[in-house]
Formats: structure tokens, sequence, C-alpha cells
């Protein structure tokens, strides 16, 4: 069976129009204060956007898309539910997301070009790729009381003894979904959807208030 | 009985109130009846009322498993209207109106019918034209509507936030100024002593765990004091229905979920009207006592635990809030759940049954304490004469295997 | 409140994240153009819901997004099992009366158990039966 699937790149060179992260408009509307400007005090707590990534969704047999992501990224499928492989070097994960769906994240100038070599490896078999880059937006979450803030924010349980490190799992954030991992000891990652992650934003400046959250600097000026 | 009044109560005071009768009397069960009614709530002491007063047919039981009107009668938000979309239901809720109307006088008990309005509120476009639709479809079948704008809305609530930075901003609302509230108890209370003063024994603590079935004919109960014979038999047990239907040898086309409520702390009167909104979901009036009722959706599962879920409660407050910034520091004081049955089309079963002389009047969802009068009137109508009162014939059960559904859903102020 | 373990998931979460989505194990009629009224009416409106122990549908709306099946007591809430699509209860009705009745059997002494007002019914062993019928 070939493969007549048209792949799309999305993030072609010829493009004429400047993305935008999903929160540029957030950033406007709601500031972005430096850790620790409002109290005047360290911060211990940092949301760092980390836009433009690219975010497919891998559905099918797990067998299957395990040796193809083994063949052309390097890494497998995570073997338990709710959990998250990272790679070595911490640019390329895939998680868990249900028994036949994980999300893989990799660079974003990578997306095209792996997208197309895991379909050229899996030939016909019945799986579905979707890019969902432009869907979604990945928010960083760190410092000492960055699990205090989740704690206000979703009904699972975010301490750190019972969410350890290479744990991910799809859950109720205020009121709406997001998907919360622990990539390592220091990072807590949210994948938000676009359409909610204005919300998210200012939901997290709310409820890190108290801990002088603020916005790191290098997710100010990061664009494609 | 002894007639209430103004005059009795002067004299009443003058002896200490040392010799007030008891509402109704404490019967043991006859072997034999002309109609047994299982269930004691509103509806079913409505149902033996009317089956004494407008029928001759006084020789009635009324089984109840617990005390009287200690279900849904004592569990609801109260709320009374009788603005429904369909022309079938429009009919049954508005006959329930014009007894309500006149109801105190009529058993001689003040059951505090107050007509303070009853607001549904629209928050989109499409709200709004539901509203215009539904109150056009009133006004057609001769009941009281108005569409108001968000200015009207504001004019009759001044402590709601109608302004344009909410949330879900109100566009408007329909306007039902006949609507209101009454008291839950005093209309199971009041039918109960009427009734009873017409000859109706009251069976508390008697419950039902069987029929008795002879050749596809009802012949009469089991219960928990002895077996009672009666040729007719009608049910209403609101959300214990499909247990009693089993116990029959059929299923119903209803599931019984849990539907909450709760009063806060007492507050000087702030609110004179009821506010209904479906799109933030949440109702609430207050009480002549003055605590808020509020009440929202049933929980999704199946249950008879006459308890929710959490969630439940807090999406509630969340609605209220949203539209009463004001109520914000309010304490929360009770929260209790009923057992709704509920029917895939949101209207009400009054049926005849597979078993013959075995009748059915359940399926109210979150809508029966409003009926109370008109579902009790119009079945005890249909067990009197063995046939479906007119305004009750477009409730059979039949309904689910014709077709001919009647699709409240949308009409509903809070439907399910 | 409840806490819901995910057959998908393989663990405890919060209620928020299921939606309820009704009686479990209603197999669709293999012909619904054969279907009088009477059946397809019954399929498509007619339910069991029972006082005691129910089967039933759950999504896992924010979570897996998976559909599995509870069962539960009504009266009491209680979750006796979870256990994914396409898969059978282990813990019926039938089955719970009939350990009540052996444990009743055992006891000397002739006092009664209390039933505590349970209707002991839900999809019975024959229900399930044709089901499985159905399905092979």
């Amino acid at each position: 069976m070939s493969n007549s699937v048209h792949v799309y790149d999305a993030r072609a060179d010829h493009a004429t129009v400047t993305a935008e992260s999903p929160l540029a408009y957030s950033y406007q509307r709601s500031g972005m204060p430096a850790p620790g400007e409002a109290s005047g005090e360290e911060s211990c707590a940092v949301i760092g956007e980390r836009a433009f990534l690219g975010h497919l969704i891998l559905r099918g047999g797990a067998i299957v898309l395990d040796e193809a992501l083994r063949e052309v990224l390097g890494i497998g499928l995570p073997g338990r539910p709710n959990s998250l492989n990272v790679d070595a070097e911490g640019q390329r994960s895939v998680q868990w997301l249900s028994p036949d769906e994980w999300l893989l994240i990799v660079p974003g100038d990578e997306t095209f070009g792996l997208e197309t070599r895991l379909r050229a490896q899996l030939g016909g078999a019945h799986v579905a790729i979707v890019d969902v880059s432009a869907g979604q937006t990945l928010i960083e979450l760190t410092g000492e009381a960055a699990h205090e803030v989740l704690m206000k924010s979703t009904v699972y349980d975010v301490d750190p003894h019972a969410f350890t490190v290479g744990k991910g799992v799809t859950t109720l954030f205020a009121k709406t979904s997001v998907i919360l991992r622990r990539p390592d000891e220091s990072r807590w990652e949210l994948i938000v959807r676009r359409s909610f992650a204005d919300y998210v934003y200012r939901w997290l400046l709310d409820a890190g208030e108290e801990y002088g959250i603020g916005v790191a600097r290098e997710s100010r000026h990061e664009s494609q | 009985m002894q007639r209430y009044s103004g005059f009795g109560l002067v004299k009443h005071a003058l002896r200490h109130h040392e010799d007030w009768q008891r509402q109704w009397r404490n019967p043991t069960p006859k072997p034999r009846y002309d109609v047994i009614i299982v269930g004691g709530g509103g509806h079913g002491l409505a149902t033996a009322y009317y089956l004494a007063k407008e029928h001759g047919i006084t020789n009635v039981a009324v089984v109840e498993k617990g005390w009287l009107g200690g279900g849904n009668t004592a569990r609801n938000t109260t709320i009374v209207r009788s603005n429904y979309l369909w022309d079938e239901s429009a009919a049954l809720y508005e006959h329930a109106m014009k007894l309500w109307e006149g109801l105190s006088q009529d058993i001689n008990y003040n059951v505090m019918f107050s007509q303070r309005g009853v607001l549904n509120l629209g928050h989109t476009l499409q709200d709004m034209r539901d509203i215009q639709r539904r109150v056009n479809a009133n006004r057609l079948n001769g009941i009281d509507g108005e569409v108001l704008d968000a200015e009207g809305v504001q004019s009759l609530v001044p402590i709601m936030d109608c302004s344009k930075r909410a949330r879900y901003p109100v566009m408007g609302a329909s306007w039902q100024p006949r609507a209101g509230v009454a008291r839950h108890d005093a209309v199971a209370w009041g039918y109960a002593r009427a009734a009873d003063a017409l000859g109706v024994d009251l069976l508390q603590n008697t419950e039902v765990t069987g029929f008795k079935i002879r050749d596809g004919q009802i012949q009469g109960v089991h219960t928990n004091r002895g077996d009672i014979e009666a040729k007719t038999v009608g049910c209403v047990t609101a959300g214990n229905s499909s247990v009693l239907a089993r116990m029959a040898g059929f299923n119903l086309p209803l599931e019984s979920h849990p539907l909450q409520a709760l009063v806060s702390e007492p507050l000087k009167p702030v609110l004179d009207t009821v506010v209904m909104s479906n799109h933030v979901h949440g109702y609430i009036s207050q009480s002549d006592k003055g605590d808020l009722v509020i009440g929202a959706g049933i929980d999704g599962y199946n249950g008879y635990g006459q308890r929710g879920s959490y969630p439940t409660v807090e999406h509630t407050l969340q609605a209220i809030v949203e539209m009463f910034p004001i109520f914000s520091r309010v304490r929360m004081n009770r929260q209790w759940g009923g057992i709704v049955d509920t029917c895939p089309d949101a209207c009400p079963i009054i049926s005849k049954t597979k078993v013959k002389g075995l009748y059915f009047n359940c399926g109210w969802g979150t809508g029966g304490f409003k009926a109370t009068p008109g579902s009790g009137h119009v079945f005890a109508a249909s067990l009197a004469k063995g046939e479906m009162h007119p305004i009750a014939a477009p409730f059979s059960i039949d309904r689910f295997h014709s077709g001919a559904l009647i699709d409240e859903h949308g009409a509903a102020g809070v439907a399910h | 409140m409840f806490h819901i373990y995910c057959p998908y998931c393989e663990e405890l979460r919060e209620e928020e994240e299921f939606h309820p989505k009704g009686q479990a194990h209603i197999a669709r009629p293999e012909e619904p153009d054969a279907c009088n009224d009477e059946e397809w009416g019954d399929y498509l409106f007619f339910r069991d819901n029972p006082r005691g122990i129910h089967h039933e549908m759950w999504l896992h709306a924010v979570g897996c997004r998976k559909f599995f099946n509870i069962t539960r007591n009504t009266v009491s809430y209680e979750i006796l099992e979870t256990y994914k699509m396409g898969e059978q209860p282990t813990i019926t009705a039938e089955h719970l009366a009939r350990e009540e009745k052996t444990a009743r059997e055992e006891k000397t002494d002739s006092a009664q158990v209390a039933e505590g007002g349970q209707q002991t019914v839900g999809a019975s062993d024959a229900a399930v039966a044709s089901i499985k019928g159905a399905q092979a």
C-alpha cells in the first residue's frame, strides 16, 4: 500500500507572515512581570513559554509505533500509562495520553522531517499522525514553589513525592484541561490549548502572586 | 375537620392553644379499598384529595413507606410556573397553575402561594430567540409571559449583575408574573388534612413490597403491614418508580438521579422574585424566612442516595455568584438531594400500564412540585373513570414506542 | 464524591475528570430495520434503573478519553469494580445475593439479617449471558 498522505510543512521558509506564540496577546494585555518584580523579594515560581515546538499526536498500535519511533528518533514509547520518555538532550519527548495515543514533542524545525521519516518507516501501518503544533503551546513552571502554584490549580496530586519525575497526565486545571508533566526534578510542563492559553497564563499570574511569580527573560523574545 | 380561620386562631389563643385537633388520623389499614395510592408525597396526596372531592371516591388509602411529604416534596426549591413550550405540557402546567391560584381557599390551608414572578434569563442570542419563541407559544396558549431586555431585568432585580462586563452578560429574560413559589411542606400537609377529612386513610410507615396481580389485573399490594386489596392502584413514587415497576414486572423509561439544592443563612429581604438561568445553570429565590433557596442541575449518574457530589454544588454556587456578586460572602446552611426520575423527553408519564388497573404517575424529573395540584387532579380523574383525562392522555408511556415524544428539553427552565 | 479507578490510566482519579454515560451492556439490535416499534423503543429508552447494584458506562473525559464500565451501588454509592469496555462484570446483583444467602445459612442462630432495603437486581446473569451471545 502506498503512503498517499500529503504531508504539509507548516513551517516552510517561504512563509510571509510572522508566527506569534499563543501567549503573544497575553503578554501585551496582561503584561510580563519579571520574577520577583512585584514583591521585591526573590521569586519562588517562574513561568517560561517554549513556543513553536513541534507537537505530533501519534495514534495506533503501541508495538508498531514503538518500533518506528526507536528507528527514527532513538527513543521508544513509554511503557506505562501516564508516563513520559525524554531523550538524552532533553529536547525530544514522547508521552502516553491514552492506550492508543501518544504526544511527541520535538524542536520546531525538526517536525516536518520527523513526520516524513516516521511515515516512511511506518509504511502502510494502521496509524494516524497529526501535527497539532499550531493548536497548543508549552508553558514551563520552575522554582521551589512551582508545585504549590499547581496545588492551587488542579485536583491532581502534585506533591513531588507522588508526582515523580517522568510522570505526565491529562487533568483539570482551574476550569480547563491541561497536559501536566514533570520531565526533570526542577521543571513542570503544562501543555495548554491555544484558545485557553491566555486563561491559563492569567490564572498562573494570579495563583503565583504570593510566590512572586514572573516570566523568564528568554521566553520573551523567542520567535520563529 | 376543624376549619382554620382568623377567628379560630383568636379563639384558640384564648384557650392557650390547648385543643387544636390533630391534622389527620393515623388509621389501621383496612383489608380492602376502592383505590390505593402508593406514595404519600404532594402528588399522591393531591390525587387522593381530588378522588374524594371531585369523584366521590372516599374509600381510598394512601400508602407511604416513610412520612407524608418526606421525599421530593420536602426537597425541592418550591418554584411554580407554567411557561412550557409545547401545547401538551403547557396545558398540564397551566391546569396546575389555575388550581394553585385557588388552592389555599380550596383546602382551607395556607400553602403560602406567592405569585412573585419568575425570570428565565437569556445570555446569548440563541437564548433570546428561544425565549421569544417560548413566550409567543405561551401567549397563544393563554399563558402570561413577557420578553424583557437587560434593562427590564435590571429594574426587576437591582442586585443582579446585568452589566456587559459579566462573563455571560444578561441579554434579557422571559418573565411570567403569575409564577412564583409556594411552601412545599404546607402543600403536602394541606392536601393530607383535606383528604383525611373526606375519609381517605393515610397509612404512613407502610411500605409496598410487591403487587398482587391475577390474570393481568391488579388485585392489591403487599405491604410490611399486611396485604391490602384494591382493583385500582396508582403509583406516584417519583424517584422510586422504577423499583415499583420492576415489582410489577416491567421497566420504565426512567433514570433516577440525585438533584441537589441548598439554602443559605437567613438574610434581610433582598430578592423578591425567582431568577433562573439555563446558561450559567443556577436558580435562586428568597424564602419568607429569609434564606436563599438555590438549585441547579442533576448529578449525571444514577443514584438513590438523596445526596449528590460536591462539584455540582460548587458549579451551582459559581453560577449564583456570577449572577449575584453581592452573595459571594453569604454562608450556606444546608445542602441536600432528592431523587428525581428523569424521562428521555423531560416530560412526565401519566399512564396506564400493561397491568390492568395499575397506573403510574412519574417521570416528573426536576419539575414535579409546580405541577402538584394539576397532576393530582388529572390523575384522580383518570383513576376514577378508568380512562386517561384529556390533559394526561399525551403523557402516556406508549409515546416511547410510538415516537410521539414531547421534547421539553429546550423549554424547561432548567432541563436535564 | 467519587474517587474512580480508571482501568486504562490504572490509577484513582477525581470525579470531576469523568462523565457518567448511563447503563452499560445495552446491546444494539443487530438488525434495527427488523425491529418493531416496541423492541426499538425498549432499546432506545427503557432502562433497568436499579436501586442497588448497577453497571454503568463512564467516560474519562479529562484524561485518557476512554469509555469504561463501573459496577456501583446506587444507594450507598460504593464502587465495587471498574472494568474495560468489552469486558464483563465479575460482581453482579445475583452474585451478591448468593453470597448473602450463603452467609445467612451459615449463621446458626435464627436472627434475621437486615436486608438494608436494597434491591439486588442489576444486569442479571441471564441478561449478561444473552449479551455475550449477541457479541459472539
